[in-house]
């Protein structure tokens, strides 16, 4: 897929995402985004980071809701009112706010990822607009570079523990830290020498090869633009309602229109793989 | 193609000039500079295409022209039109993370059109004989594949001179091989190669012009005039120390390797003390691996590790792993320190020719020296157990014997060392047994009764 019209199908993810706190409308986001990143990923690329990340994000914004809000109708339980900051009732409507909240975030993640998970990077590079390719090659070859200062902390790590370092006070670190940060800093040099070797910066860049934009790109950019778009017509003109359970949890409210605009963002999936 | 006269460069804030009135003119062919570490190689080809001193800084006086060019006040990028450089770490020089778009950058950079540009990535990757990498991610190739990748990246930009710094210090000898024939390639179509090294590779095929520097300045050398020899004279050290004794580390039916992947299987080993036993096999074979395991630092997958009590030595492959003392002398005193050894820190420093740089910041010397500092650092303390993960890497040649010194004294003194190198000299010098790693496997490539010689 060309990286601009999967970038028009992100944007058009976030729009909806975050223009609505209904948690329906959330889930199709996120259900859309997972569809796309198992039927699209690259090969070889795994999502399990990422989508542990995100739970984990969604996690902690859910408890952290229920932790802190205790307003609501449907008590689950209680603690003293003593305990600072989390005293008080917890209630049903915080954990459902907590979990819609949560949604959000895990929506907003998936809308993004499959700009990395199905695009390679360079092909990201490759789509930005002229002004910035330089500075696009310049991010790229800094995040390659983020494996190898994963495995050189790891390596240093190790080679301190050999040498009698353990893990256990604070002041002990710096003999961890300092080498990573070292030879991180270390390798970015070496790796600006590289490009700079290599001309970077001589004139305006050329590609090897541009990911061509075919007639599925513009079905994907068109329909998700729109989809987008009238979403916030509905959402503005009360026909995409939003959701807010306090003080008395409901069911959240939908409409076919604004389902029918979120399940549009299905649209990358329905057209064969280059 | 290159001229330099009267050239000399100090680095910002260094007290001695790093080239002292440099003098030299290269026509097309192959010239080879060599050197001590720290004499200046890195930073005299560094001014070949400009990246000292436009990326480095310092004060530079003299004369320096590369194709014709000022290197004094043209920039590095444009001078890469010309000049094509390639470093000593192939980890460190990818862009990209796939081969053909890494091969490409250099023809980004420079404007070339798609098309030609594809012609010429084609051309460049089966020069380097990696043609059949084009679609591979870089991250899983082998050293030796990503040098020739880099090598193919740079030949692709269609260089008149091409700078080498140390090409092969980090490969197995087929890696170095077939590098050592992509360049031929390049020679051979008038290109003119300056290359810093210390493995005498490259002296194969050609009688190249030899350059010696030291101290900063340039003198000539001897030329080389004929192949050096392909297999490494085996002397095995015989009657040197105690014999080795009870095994002083063991594996059994050990298999190894990352996360749920095994890398070796069901391995059988195990090393005496007083032993020197060295691991062989290309890049990628597990021989790090194999070291980590003994080391404990990598639980096996399968199987049980067993180590005789007393302190275990571990050289990474990386020396700035262990590097972040402020001084050479504070980094050999933290492991006395904490080995509870008796030995005098200057001992150590003197043992490893680095009384000369003990005050220094282990990261601002010559890639030799750091391999030495950091050798010193964790061979201090008499460990009983010293595990070293390619520690020629970079080294000239006091500094090879001076590594060949401390195994030979921990082996006398009643240590098991186990080393895991490609330099074939180096095994053939201080082994007591080679242990062959490949193919998930690691057999006894030769014992002292059937291939030693009694020195």
């Amino acid at each position: 897929m060309n990286p601009r019209a999967l970038a028009v199908w992100s944007a058009a993810g976030l729009v909806i995402a975050l223009s609505t706190g209904n948690p329906a409308y959330r889930a199709i986001v996120l259900l859309c985004g997972l569809n796309l990143v198992a039927a699209r990923g690259r090969p070889g690329v795994s999502a399990r980071p990422l989508l542990f990340g995100a739970g984990i994000a969604a996690l902690i914004a859910t408890l952290l809701t229920l932790l802190l809000s205790h307003t609501g109708a449907h008590v689950l339980f209680r603690l003293s009112p003593g305990i600072p900051a989390i005293g008080g009732a917890f209630t049903l409507e915080a954990l459902a706010f907590g979990l819609a909240t949560g949604l959000g975030i895990a929506a907003v993640v998936l809308a993004v990822a499959p700009l990395t998970l199905v695009c390679e990077p360079h092909e990201l590079v490759d789509a930005l607009p002229r002004p910035l390719a330089r500075t696009g090659a310049a991010v790229g070859a800094a995040l390659n570079l983020i494996p190898g200062t994963i495995r050189s902390a790891r390596e240093i790590r190790d080679a301190q523990r050999m040498r009698g370092w353990r893990a256990g006070r604070v002041a002990d670190w710096p003999a961890v830290a300092v080498p990573v940060v070292l030879t991180a800093l270390e390798g970015s040099l070496t790796l600006a020498e590289a490009m700079e070797a290599r001309g970077y910066g001589a004139q305006s860049r050329t590609h090897l090869a541009t990911t061509a934009w075919r007639a599925g790109d513009t079905a994907v950019a068109v329909v998700s633009g729109s989809a987008a778009a009238m979403f916030l017509v509905l959402r503005f003109s009360g026909g995409a309602p939003d959701w807010y359970p306090f003080p008395l949890l409901s069911a959240p409210p939908v409409t076919i229109a604004a389902i029918s605009c979120c399940a549009c963002l299905v649209i990358p999936v329905l057209w064969p793989r280059r | 193609m290159l001229g330099f006269s009267g050239l000399s460069y100090a680095y910002p804030d260094a007290r001695a000039p790093a080239l002292d009135g440099v003098e030299l003119s290269l026509g097309s062919g192959l010239a080879l500079l060599t050197g001590a570490s720290g004499s200046g190689k890195s930073t005299l080809l560094r001014v070949c295409n400009g990246l000292v001193p436009h990326f480095h800084g310092g004060v530079i006086a003299g004369q320096a022209t590369v194709v014709g060019r000022d290197v004094l006040t043209t920039p590095t990028r444009e001078l890469a039109r010309d000049v094509g450089f390639l470093f000593q770490d192939p980890e460190l020089q990818s862009v990209y993370a796939s081969v053909e778009r890494d091969v490409a950058f250099g023809l980004e950079n420079l404007g070339i059109p798609s098309r030609e540009m594809g012609r010429r990535v084609d051309e460049a990757l089966q020069s380097c004989g990696v043609a059949h990498l084009r679609g591979r991610a870089v991250s899983t190739l082998s050293g030796g594949e990503r040098q020739r990748v880099a090598l193919a990246g740079v030949l692709a930009m269609r260089p008149r001179l091409l700078v080498l710094d140390e090409p092969i210090s980090q490969l197995d000898p087929a890696g170095a091989e077939a590098l050592v024939a992509a360049l031929d390639g390049a020679i051979a179509q008038g290109t003119a190669v300056l290359v810093a090294e210390h493995r005498d590779e490259l002296a194969f095929r050609h009688s190249g012009r030899a350059l010696q520097i030291e101290a900063g300045r340039l003198t000539e050398g001897v030329p080389h005039s004929g192949p050096a020899p392909t297999s490494p004279r085996v002397t095995v050290r015989r009657g040197r120390g105690p014999a080795p004794t009870e095994a002083g580390w063991q594996l059994s039916r050990v298999t190894a390797g990352y996360g749920a992947t095994p890398v070796l299987h069901d391995l059988e080993l195990s090393g005496g003390a007083g032993e020197v036993l060295v691991l062989s096999g290309p890049n990628g074979s597990g021989k790090s691996t194999l070291l980590r395991t003994i080391a404990g630092l990598l639980p096996p997958l399968a199987g049980a590790v067993r180590r005789a009590p007393g302190r275990v030595a571990y050289l990474p492959q990386n020396p700035g792993a262990l590097l972040h003392r402020s001084t050479v002398r504070a980094e050999v005193e933290w492991t006395l320190r904490r080995a509870g050894g008796a030995a005098s820190p200057d001992e150590v420093l003197r043992s490893f020719g680095l009384c000369s740089v003990a005050g220094r910041c282990p990261r601002d010397l010559s890639s030799g020296e750091r391999q030495r500092a950091a050798l010193a650092a964790v061979l201090a303390g008499s460990p009983s157990l010293a595990l070293l993960d390619e520690p020629t890497r970079g080294m000239d040649e006091p500094s090879r014997s001076a590594l060949v010194e401390a195994v030979a004294g921990l082996a006398e003194a009643g240590a098991g060392v186990v080393l895991a190198t490609n330099d074939r000299r180096l095994a053939g010098e201080i082994a007591t047994r080679v242990v062959q790693v490949g193919e998930g496997t690691a057999r006894e490539a030769f014992s002292p009764p059937e291939a030693a010689e009694p020195c």
